[in-house]
């Protein structure tokens, strides 16, 4: 995580349209991006197309780009909801899933199932949240403290979850 | 080694970034485009006007795409260029014998006077604000456009008058700055 200053100033300088910064942010972004990717589709080509996109998105948006935030938290958020449209567009392709459709469900199936089911509704929730809940709790997600004391992250990663919780509830009446 | 999938986000990354910034770029700028049809309506040289504001925007949305300190130029350009234009303007509409291209009466040293406030106001914040020699050029560049689009109405007289008035008060500045503010960010006593 020595890299975190480094990215932060980096794409500061890359949001002021200081070019030569390109391709240090592209080469430090990449790999936590996909493995976000992979983490969230567990699809390799899913995962790739969803990098691919997040890191467009993240580019084009350099210029907004806040130097008194940390940039990774901001740049992950960004790609974590590329992933989620990728999720809500497999979702309406196939609202019951043909692998588990055609056979009787084994324990696995149904747990596979209910896993995904739970990332999705997971996932659905964390989109009702701020982009400052989603930077904290995605920054939670990759051990990153986001640039705040200690204290502070813990109460903001609190309060975050606390939000998403109360989302969950409100879509899906649990908790 | 990089394999050619991730040469290709890259490159289409990089494409991103630059339409996102030209983009963006023309947004911010495009208001300018008023004041171009506002000044070609009330001055009297519709083409010069035109053509200096086509190159007004064409130079604003550069500058504002390639960012540092060039895009820190526009602003204080288009506001310093603001005085001689409504210079101008105002002395064509003034109740006097206007001779059009030669009226020295009003409208070339409204001109001139124009060109010396524009060239103090950019001189002081280029002063003011430690700027680098990117700044002035920007900032002049831009500047410049603005009241042409103005002086034009006065045909080449009022331009060159306007150019005149701001090198006038731009180059002293630019001397000081140099001594003073140039030597001292490359490490030599001023």
């Amino acid at each position: 995580m020595n890299d975190q200053p480094d990215l932060n100033a980096l794409m500061a300088r890359l949001g002021d349209g200081d070019r030569s910064a390109f391709g240090a942010v592209f080469r430090l972004l990449w790999p936590p991006t996909l493995r976000l990717c992979l983490s969230m589709l567990k699809n390799d080509a899913d995962a790739n197309d969803a990098a691919q996109q997040g890191m467009e998105k993240v580019f084009s948006r350099a210029s907004d780009y806040d130097p008194s935030r940390p940039a990774l938290p901001w740049a992950l958020a960004i790609s974590a909801w590329e992933c989620r449209t990728i999720l809500r567009r497999r979702s309406r392709r196939r609202e019951t899933p043909e692998e588990f459709a055609d056979e009787p469900m084994t324990g696995a199936a149904e747990d596979e199932l209910l896993r995904r089911n739970l990332t999705r509704a997971a996932v659905e929730a964390m989109g009702q949240l701020s982009d400052a809940d989603k930077e904290t709790l995605i920054a939670t997600f990759w051990d990153e403290t986001a640039g705040a004391s200690g204290a502070t992250f813990r109460k903001r990663r609190e309060r975050a979850l606390q939000r998403l919780r109360d989302a969950f509830k409100r879509m899906y009446g649990i908790a | 080694m990089e394999s050619p999938e991730l040469k290709e986000s890259e490159r289409r990354a990089r494409r991103a970034y630059e339409a996102a910034r030209l983009r963006r770029a023309v947004v911010a700028f495009a208001p300018i485009l008023l004041l171009v049809t506002a000044t070609a309506l009330v001055g009297h040289r519709f083409g010069y006007t035109l053509a200096f504001g086509s190159a007004l925007f064409a130079l604003g949305v550069t500058l504002l795409w390639y960012g540092r300190s060039a895009k820190q130029a526009v602003l204080p350009g288009v506001a310093a260029g603001l005085v001689p234009l409504l210079f101008a303007l105002c002395a064509r509409q003034m109740n006097h014998a206007c001779g059009g291209d030669r009226c020295m009466i009003f409208c070339v040293p409204a001109c001139l006077a124009g060109g010396v406030v524009a060239g103090i106001v950019v001189g002081s914040i280029g002063v003011r604000t430690r700027r680098g020699f990117g700044f002035w050029l920007a900032a002049s560049g831009v500047c410049l456009l603005t009241g042409a689009m103005g002086c034009a109405c006065v045909g080449l007289p009022g331009v060159i008058g306007l150019a005149l008035g701001y090198m006038l008060t731009t180059v002293p500045a630019l001397i000081a700055a140099r001594h003073a503010v140039w030597p001292e960010t490359k490490g030599i006593d001023p």
